[in-house]
């Protein structure tokens, strides 16, 4: 859901003067919601601005962030990181993989789903 | 124009090498449990505000989605399993002159493949303050502001918005970089 936050913000934001980018990893969920510029990095959830601990691919994506805030032409503009994660594209086969879930695997996530359910709903209330 | 020769190899990259359809595993994956389908948020229309300063006089603010540091709320710390406890639901501000404790063992990044170890790769703020400091942008906002990515599109929409939108106006702001975790 983080990815569309930060789309519904960038939204909000721009439509209010302010010029935004995003610098994200999931391109269907930011690309849908629509924003105004956007810079994709083809690496798993949690690394929008980097990998972890190369300072240099940190530094080249905030650098093309950057260069999208002055330099997009219009909206909808997404520019792709020439960045990748690694050579072997496999990671990208795991994410919710349903194939590898058994139905015991099935049965102990929708538990922990109800009890994650639960929890947040607790904190939601009290805060 | 060039063409090619049929029969000629073509060096395509391999099919699972595309981006990750998100939103079609999520609802697939939601099926397989029993839950209704999420509705993503979609628009026709995206607004646009060109940058009304060059970027090198530009004050520029950071907005993200990790969590502050909440002790007794549980492991947030690398490669914790997903933390419902540690969530946040309002919008929050902290200083950008120090170094904020933010992690993001509240959302579903990719436990498998990554460990949040290095929280530089998703929060560029050391990067941000250097691009301060080299005059690549005109100044670093005084605060970064942290958007909780609630369920309902209604809270986020009508509250937590405007708060920010709010809070970034105070700041003076040109320009906000919009980081998820």
């Amino acid at each position: 859901m983080c990815h569309q936050t930060v789309s519904l913000a960038a939204r909000h934001l721009e439509a209010n003067g302010i010029s935004t980018v995003i610098m994200g990893c999931a391109k269907d969920i930011v690309e849908l919601c629509g924003v105004p510029r956007f810079l994709f990095s083809d690496f798993p959830l949690g690394n929008s601005a980097g990998r972890p601990f190369d300072v240099e691919s940190q530094r080249q994506t905030l650098e093309l962030a950057l260069q999208l805030l002055e330099r997009a032409p219009g909206a909808r503009t997404t520019m792709q990181s020439p960045l990748r994660w690694s050579e072997d594209a496999s990671w990208k086969r795991d994410y919710l993989d349903l194939a590898s879930l058994s139905p015991e695997k099935l049965a102990e996530r929708r538990k922990e789903f109800d009890e994650v359910k639960s929890i947040a709903r607790a904190k939601r209330e009290a805060s | 124009m060039t063409t090619t020769a049929p029969g000629a190899k073509m060096q395509f990259a391999a099919d699972h090498d595309a981006p990750i359809p998100y939103m079609q595993r999520t609802r697939d994956y939601y099926q397989l449990l029993g839950f209704a389908p999420y509705r993503w948020a979609h628009f026709v229309d995206v607004p646009w505000a060109p940058l009304r300063t060059p970027l090198d006089r530009a004050r520029v603010t950071l907005i993200t989605t990790a969590a502050p540091f909440q002790p007794g709320a549980g492991d947030q710390g690398p490669g914790a399993a997903y933390n419902a406890a540690a969530k946040f639901y309002q919008v929050y501000s902290m200083p950008t002159e120090t170094v904020p404790d933010l992690r993001i063992s509240h959302v579903g990044y990719d436990r498998l493949h990554t460990s949040a170890a290095d929280p530089n790769a998703y929060l560029p703020l050391a990067q941000l303050k250097q691009a301060a400091a080299a005059g690549r942008i005109g100044s670093l906002g005084p605060r970064l502001h942290g958007a909780p990515t609630n369920r309902s599109h209604r809270v986020t929409l009508e509250t937590d918005l405007p708060e920010i939108l709010r809070r970034c106006r105070e700041d003076e702001a040109d320009a906000a970089v919009l980081v998820p975790s």
